[in-house]
């Protein structure tokens, strides 16, 4: 075999790989042009794609900002030939669209939910991660089993309760039924696990409370854990659209996605009157944009790991 | 020895989350199945005092809902938005992430504008691609505008074509709605791929490059295989919520749910169950518990696939 | 192939953008590996070693000078089109893959005249596997294999396509001791049997000595000795290469040349002819101690150790650099244990002086 003879070896070398000068720079010029084109298409590919992934967005603002004759000529103009902020104004004061009334319910509606849900959360994950008591594997097992269940199947009987508490077209059937969130509370255990048992043992001989403890401890150490969860929440209520379309769909409770959705911007012939619209649209779509610049490595840690979308 | 002054403690922390699980959570797992069994069940039947109505037991709400029109039509969309989608947006993504994490220059802003679509309103956002396929009617025989979409099409010298508007065809809404659920849809898919090549020793591309080995051949032969579990994991997730697909439809039809004129003709699965609520209780039962069964299978095939393919 | 490197010199920019500060890698480094020879690229870590390595392998490009495989200059060639095998230092095997796919893994790559039927490859395959002896386990996965094995399926995969240079980054380091000495004989005898010019990197001096045709010392990026393991050994050319060869360690003492004599403290321990008077440092192989009750040399005595073959006598002196001086004696010379003292003669080829300052060598 070749590997046994130094001459099969060194024939072989020079069968397979033929160098000479020529050839050298020949096969020099070839991988650097293969090089420029393989960056050339990576870079034309990865462009092309950012384009159309931010277009969407780039739409909205333009025609947010067009009057809507603009909007409407045939051949479309890429940049407001002037800007019409009243269409901005109009989202603020427009009868049908309510903004204040919505931004109110909505931000009420997720400042409570988010707190009580953070004490909730907070309670069962100590209990969880710190406490011994029967049946706590089985207990967490499943609760993680509920979470295999599409929520589609809960919002049946849920509708029917909250109809039989009484509770139709109020804020308790916008916060309670949704305050426990296993994936939270499985959250927020797998961070207080990571804190090391002996810091509670100390803090139970120099006699600190359970209370204490979570609170001078467990909360800092976990923080991070808890600002994602908030966020997460905060998201929740800002985009949640079926459970209130079908339990809090009057004006007094409607949340601002419903209130989208279900605004006409209309002119006075019935067709919709889009730039007022797309200013609508980026009005709601703003919170959620300076959360994406300023906490998006919080919310990435979170949903990274559970695959649902804020 | 378990301290029972603790074990009292703990209960007591776990209380207000043990009360509304069992609320919400555990009891309508059990009254859906009993919905489901109670053949025709409507809650203002049930309630109404003068009548003593009794519902037979059985599995006819099952049978109802399979033989109903409309819940075919809601499967069919609802699988093919599936099976379209979740195979487009995967590769995109598997492009995109092998693509960035290729290039040095440029490589955040582009990070950044990739993950933009993450944090939106499936809803807002959604009117903003309606807005895009969206003709103006006007009086005239074309319309006053046919939108930027079909904008771009003429300049390619492509014919204009009724997207969303009264008249249009399936395919064209179909199409609407696969832009825009792998539009959604890849962010996610970029970020946990990313992470996971990322994790990729950079020995295996080394080791790859001396022995010549072509792009293409390191693309399928070592980073696909050396990424089968997050791959996994991004088809997975993938099907779970395209099968729960609902509000991106809503997003671009509105609550019809379709075009002007064909109301309901992108309906899916849980548009179905969501119209049932507070009517049909039984068959929506029955339909919520199809759904889990369908999402259930195609999991448990997913990931016993997986587990042959992601194997090493 | 002889491998030739020219002026090689690798620069990284500075990772942080306002330091600014460059690290050289490798600088201005030359020399010539002979055809079908075994090299040791040898020195502590963050010396360049590994660079230079990468170099010769195309994985990174030289900031300037040149490399040349025969008459070849590849220095713009890139990686794959060099011809050379590199087994990586966690060997980079691909977990995905049985051992059979990942040695034949390169030969799927050849294209054009050099493409291979499957017979070809699975032949070619096997008996790279038998060479190093490997056959037995061609249909497990690598995480199935023991450390030594995965070695020598990473040793297959780099010789399969038959480079005309074999590079091994570290090729020991991940073994645990009994399998790195079999190990470093299996590289030689595979290495002998091929021919293939090969060259590895380690920061083990006694590695290196004990395979190599020849060794390669770098510090901080510049190369300081070239040759045979025992020349080099013998004959540093400067104090960090005499202090980086040899266990136990060379011993260092401050010392002065007066008159054509060496004092270690005011003993005169030997004639140095020719060179100037100055402050030196001495440098005394462990060897290089003999025991004489009149000899030069007086070095408190702190403790014996005796190792079957030789005995080991641990000693202090003023004039140490080190806190402690150890001598290798044949275990025939007795030893007072009780003694306070020991009185050593010195071996003349065994003692070195090298210049207080630049630490070069002082030749006598």
């Amino acid at each position: 075999m070749a590997f046994k003879k130094k001459e099969a070896t060194a024939d072989l070398a020079d069968s397979s790989v033929v160098m000479n000068a020529r050839n050298l720079q020949q096969t020099a010029a070839r991988q650097r042009i293969s090089k420029i084109c393989g960056k050339t298409l990576t870079y034309t590919f990865l462009l092309l794609m950012a384009l159309i992934v931010i277009f969407p967005f780039y739409f909205m603002i333009i025609s947010s900002l067009k009057t809507t004759e603009e909007y409407r000529r045939s051949v479309p103009t890429l940049f407001p030939m002037e800007f019409k902020f009243e269409n901005y104004l109009n989202v603020f004061t427009d009868k049908d669209f309510q903004f204040w009334v919505l931004f109110r319910n909505t931000v009420f509606v997720g400042v409570v939910s988010t707190l009580l849900s953070l004490v909730i959360t907070v309670f069962s994950a100590f209990a969880f991660a710190r406490l011994e008591f029967k049946g706590k594997n089985a207990l967490f097992a499943a609760l993680l089993g509920t979470m295999m269940i599409p929520g589609e199947l809960f919002t049946i009987t849920n509708y029917q309760t909250v109809n039989d508490f009484g509770w139709m077209n109020s804020y308790t059937v916008l916060i309670v039924p949704f305050l426990v969130s296993v994936f939270y509370i499985y959250l927020l255990k797998q961070n207080f696990m990571q804190i090391p048992n002996e810091l509670y043992l100390a803090a139970k001989v120099d006699g600190t409370s359970d209370l204490k403890y979570l609170w001078k401890v467990m909360i800092p150490l976990a923080l991070p854990s808890l600002i994602s969860i908030t966020i997460l929440k905060m998201m929740g209520a800002w985009n949640s659209y079926m459970w209130p379309r079908l339990v809090a769909n009057d004006s007094a409770h409607k949340l601002i996605t419903n209130g989208l959705r279900g605004a006409a911007f209309v002119d006075e012939l019935g067709n919709t009157d889009y730039p007022r619209q797309m200013a609508a649209v980026a009005v709601v779509s703003l919170p959620l944009f300076l959360v994406f610049i300023f906490l998006r490595k919080y919310i990435m840690k979170g949903v990274s790991r559970s695959g649902i979308k804020g | 020895m378990v301290d029972t002054r603790k074990q009292w403690k703990a209960w007591l922390y776990l209380s207000p989350a043990i009360v509304l699980l069992l609320v919400f959570t555990v009891w309508p797992i059990f009254n859906t199945i009993r919905l489901s069994l109670m053949e025709g069940y409507n809650s203002t039947m049930a309630a109404n005092p003068y009548v003593d109505h009794e519902f037979a037991i059985g599995l006819g709400n099952f049978k109802r809902v399979l033989e109903y029109p409309n819940f075919l039509t809601c499967l069919k969309n609802t699988v093919l938005l599936c099976v379209i989608t979740v195979p487009i947006s995967t590769l995109l993504a598997l492009l995109i992430a092998v693509g960035l994490h290729s290039i040095k220059f440029l490589q955040k802003p582009l990070q950044t504008i990739f993950f933009m679509p993450y944090v939106t309103n499936s809803i807002a956002i959604g009117m903003v691609f309606a807005a895009m396929f969206n003709m103006v009617i006007g009086g005239s025989t074309r319309p006053d505008s046919v939108g930027i979409i079909n904008n771009l099409l003429e300049a390619l010298g492509i014919d204009y074509v009724n997207w969303t508007n009264a008249g249009s065809k399936y395919w064209a809404n179909l199409v609407v709605m696969v832009v825009y659920i792998v539009w959604n849809a890849l962010p996610f898919k970029i970020l946990v791929l990313l992470g996971g090549l990322q994790g990729i020793n950079k020995q295996y591309y080394e080791a790859a490059r001396v022995d010549g080995t072509k792009k293409s051949r390191v693309l399928w032969k070592i980073t696909v295989p050396l990424l089968s579990p997050m791959l996994a994991y991004v088809i997975i997730t993938g099907f779970i919520g395209g099968f729960k697909e609902y509000s991106s439809i809503v997003g671009i039809f509105g609550d019809t749910m379709g075009p002007a004129g064909n109301p309901y003709r992108m309906d899916t699965m849980v548009g179905f169950i969501y119209r049932a609520i507070g009517k049909q209780e039984g068959t929506a039962s029955a339909a919520a518990l199809i759904l889990f069964g369908i999402i259930f299978v195609v999991t448990m095939i997913n990931l016993a696939v997986s587990k042959k393919k992601t194997h090493y | 192939m002889k491998v030739v490197l020219q002026n090689l010199t690798k620069i990284f920019p500075s990772r942080d953008k306002k330091s600014n500060q460059e690290v050289v890698a490798v600088n201005d480094f030359s020399f010539e590996i002979p055809d079908g020879k075994l090299i040791g690229l040898l020195g502590p870590s963050g010396c360049g070693k590994s660079t230079t390595l990468y170099m010769i392998s195309g994985l990174q490009k030289p900031t300037s000078g040149k490399i040349f495989f025969g008459d070849d200059d590849v220095t713009e060639l890139s990686t794959e089109n060099r011809g050379i095998g590199l087994v990586f230092q966690n060997y980079a095997l691909y977990p995905h893959m049985t051992v059979k796919q990942n040695i034949m893994f390169p030969l799927e790559n050849l294209k054009g005249k050099d493409k291979l039927t499957k017979a070809e490859k699975l032949e070619r395959a096997m008996s790279a596997a038998k060479l190093v002896q490997i056959d037995e386990l061609m249909d497990r996965k690598p995480n199935e294999l023991s450390g030594g094995q995965q070695q020598r399926v990473a040793i297959a995969r780099a010789l399969v396509k038959m480079p005309r240079v074999l590079l091994l980054d570290e090729p020991l380091s991940n073994l645990d001791a009994r399998l790195r000495l079999q190990t470093r004989e299996e590289i030689r005898r595979i290495q002998k049997e091929t021919g293939i010019t090969t060259v590895f990197v380690t920061h083990d001096q006694e590695e290196a000595m004990s395979i190599s045709d020849m060794i390669v010392v770098m510090k901080l990026g510049v190369l300081q000795q070239i040759g045979k393991p025992q020349e080099v050994y013998d004959d540093p050319v400067n104090l960090f290469v005499a202090k980086f060869l040899g266990t136990p360690p060379i011993n260092v003492f401050n010392g002065a040349v007066k008159e054509g004599k060496l004092y270690i403290g005011d003993a005169a321990v030997l004639e140095t002819p020719g060179v100037e008077d100055q402050e030196v440092t001495v440098g005394i192989r462990p060897e290089g101690f003999e025991l004489e009750a009149d000899g030069a040399l007086e070095c408190q005595l702190s403790n014996v150790e005796v190792m079957g073959r030789d005995v080991s006598i641990v000693t202090t002196h003023p004039a140490s650099c080190n806190v402690t001086i150890r001598s290798i004696i044949d275990a025939d010379c007795k030893v007072d244990v009780t003694a306070t003292s020991v009185r050593y003669n010195l071996k003349p080829h065994k003692v070195f002086i090298f210049n207080k300052e630049t630490e070069e060598r002082i030749y006598f």
